[in-house]
């Protein structure tokens, strides 16, 4: 009852006006970013990010994690009224939100939507309060070798079990680790892959790669479509959301079922995009009457929008107790939190107690206050996408590259977002996997020096770790991820068939 | 109009490129193993080397699928009508880029948007311009005055004593 005790300090903390006041501000940003496309999770929080270095911590994590529920809010409300995804996670969502909505019943889906999203992060937020201390107690344990190995499993899982091709996952990895090599190296004091570059001396930051990679190559795809915005319109009654509601229990599977998928996605690598899919598609398979599904089928609705939330919550786990974030967004943030000065993982809890238990009580409030802001919220913003695009484009185009700007204030970043976005445009058709580059920036440097001090504790020998069970253990889970998949996937494309569900989110 | 092949092919190279120039700037610290375990350049140089060895992979992948005529390598990557709203867009965002670095972040964001509305918004001249002024100044509010950050300057803002 340890945790429930931290938990109840948790609330304390987290239970100021000031606080409740970030959350909301927090909640309707995320909401913004969240319904605008191209603008999205990660790199809402990677623009958010640098105006937070003068907070205190933790008003800055309480900011960008209901800046990130607002963001998967957001998502799901053009979905649903004008069938464009917000964001990758909610792609799913348009399936039978859309068709409700079409049918005149907007409000119904949107409420499923709202609360059934509810749920899910509640569930996910639950799943860390009870176990996050333990995993963190675990993780006390390990040392070099081990961290080394559990990175090796994150990003083994991520070619293994990403869907994309292995060889692009491995692309897309090793880009990240490159650049995160990139500047001063923290083991030997060299300046490494700069070619004489002085811009380059203080490495490539990976915000101005979320920006331009998630920001402006979104948009470029955006564009592309010929995006043009046909919605429905939506009021939304409390009279109907309460109705909507008292009909929400019918569907308690398919609640629990999406918790499920989505907690065990947001934990591994496979993030809410992938979580979301799986939950809609293992809806249908297990409907009674799955022809309906496509048409406006509530469950369609309910099934990904709890996944992708619960996956969302849920991926946080790894980032506060191991410092291995579970999803894009969790490792920007987990990229803020180093440069807050703290160092995620195991130390966190016992470092910084109330930081955690904060953080983990502001998500329950903050999943609560999301819900009620957005379900109060929905005219406003299904307005703010009648605002014609030309208009709108250009402010998204210019807050990406101001935010790029604010990172460091080096005009160099601007061209570097620049160049990022085209490779964002490229990778995201050709179905390059995106997150494990953010990933591979952010934990870059931490896997090499955890690497190299196993090394050096073994006097330059491999055999560190194959040591004891623990890292034998979780070397032989990582090589298992990589290579099995590798194995069927080759043959698979060989055969000639290919697979192309990226892991995004 | 651009085949996936091409695409692919194209995207492979030029990662294979960056995984060479990885591997060659790596050389310069010493890849080997010492006492201390790997050298300083070491790292980089697996990374490179992996890189690389990957985009052969989906080279090999492409050339392969297209030697046995499967439909995803003659997908459509991008035909005229999309290039031209791709480039419709990605034109003035670059110009955008260029003033900034120029001129200034503000002088961008007004030149961008008057643009933007009044070319291809088919606004009139003073909605547009006002637009465009408002936001810069809004930009210049939220940004300078209440996050206490500044963003680029040319120029024109020099003169203006922002």
């Amino acid at each position: 009852m340890d945790n429930i005790a931290s938990l109840m300090h948790g609330f304390s903390v987290a239970l100021t006006t000031h606080h409740i006041l970030l959350m909301m501000a927090g909640v309707l940003l995320g909401i913004l970013v969240g319904v605008l496309p191209g603008l999205g999770a990660p790199n809402g929080v990677s623009l958010m990010l640098p105006l937070t270095f003068t907070m205190d911590p933790v008003s800055a994590i309480i900011l960008l994690t209901s800046l990130y529920w607002g963001a998967l809010f957001g998502g799901s409300t053009t979905s649903i009224l004008f069938n464009i995804p917000g964001e990758p996670s909610s792609v799913a969502t348009t399936f039978d939100g859309h068709p409700m909505a079409k049918q005149g019943r907007a409000t119904e889906a949107l409420s499923f939507a709202f609360l059934s999203a509810g749920i899910g992060a509640l569930a996910g937020v639950i799943l860390i309060t009870l176990l996050s201390g333990w995993v963190a107690n675990f993780a006390l344990r390990f040392s070099s070798p081990e961290y080394f190995a559990v990175y090796f499993m994150t990003f083994a899982s991520f070619i293994g079990l990403g869907g994309a091709s292995p060889f692009k996952a491995i692309v897309a990895m090793g880009v990240g680790f490159a650049l995160a090599s990139v500047g001063m190296d923290s083991v030997s004091g060299n300046i490494r892959l700069t070619f004489e570059f002085d811009v380059l001396l203080a490495g490539i930051s990976f915000l101005i790669a979320v920006i331009g990679l998630f920001g402006i190559g979104e948009l470029l795809l955006t564009m592309e479509e010929g995006l043009r915005f046909e919605g429905v319109a939506a009021k939304v009654r409390v009279r109907d959301v309460l109705r909507t509601a008292a009909k929400l229990p019918r569907y308690w599977l398919a609640l629990l079922r999406s918790s499920a998928i989505g907690i065990w996605m947001g934990i591994t690598p496979g993030g809410p995009t992938a979580a979301s899919f799986m939950s809609y598609a293992m809806a249908k398979r297990s409907s009674r009457n799955p022809a309906k599904f496509g048409k406006g089928e509530p469950e369609g609705v309910i099934a990904p929008e709890t996944a992708d939330h619960a996956a969302g919550s849920a991926a946080m786990l790894p980032m506060l107790a191991l410092g291995i974030p579970g999803s894009a967004t969790a490792a920007v943030m987990m990229g803020g939190l180093m440069i807050w000065g703290l160092n995620p993982g195991p130390m966190l809890f016992i470092e910084r107690p109330d930081f955690v238990w904060g953080l983990i009580a502001s998500m329950y409030l903050g999943n609560v206050v999301a819900v009620v802001v957005v379900l109060a919220t929905v005219p406003l913003f299904a307005s703010i996408l009648r605002i014609p695009f030309s208009i709108v484009a250009p402010l998204i185009v210019m807050i990406c590259f101001i935010g790029a700007y604010t990172v460091a204030s080096k005009e160099f970043d601007i061209w570097v977002a620049l160049a990022f976005g085209i490779v964002g445009y490229v990778f995201k058709k050709l179905d390059y996997p995106i997150a494990p580059l953010i990933l591979a920036m952010v934990i870059g440097d931490k896997a090499e020096d955890a690497f190299r001090q196993s090394m050096i504790f073994s006097q330059g020998s491999l055999s560190i770790f194959w040591s004891n069970p623990l890292v034998t253990t979780l070397m032989g889970i990582g090589l298992t991820l990589l290579l099995l998949p590798l194995i069927g996937s080759a043959v698979r494309t060989l055969r000639g068939r290919s697979v192309t569900v990226a892991a995004k989110g | 109009m651009i085949t996936r092949f091409w695409a692919e092919t194209a995207t492979a190279l030029v990662t294979l490129a960056f995984g060479l120039i990885v591997v060659w700037g790596a050389r310069e610290f010493g890849i080997g193993w010492d006492s201390s375990g790997p050298q300083p350049g070491a790292f980089p140089f697996y990374t490179g080397a992996l890189i690389a060895i990957a985009s052969v992979g989906t080279l090999v992948v492409t050339f392969v699928q297209r030697w046995r005529g499967a439909a995803i390598v003659e997908e459509i990557f991008l035909d005229r009508e999309r290039a031209g709203r791709v480039v419709a867009f990605f034109a003035p965002l670059v110009g955008f880029v260029l003033i900034t670095a120029f001129a200034g972040m503000y002088v961008a964001t007004i030149a961008y948007l008057l643009f933007a509305m009044r070319f291809q918004g088919g606004y009139g001249w003073l909605v547009s311009v006002a637009s465009a002024v408002a936001a810069a100044f809004v930009f210049y509010v939220v940004f300078e005055r209440f996050f206490q950050i500044g963003l680029l300057k040319g120029p024109v803002e020099r003169l203006l004593g922002l």
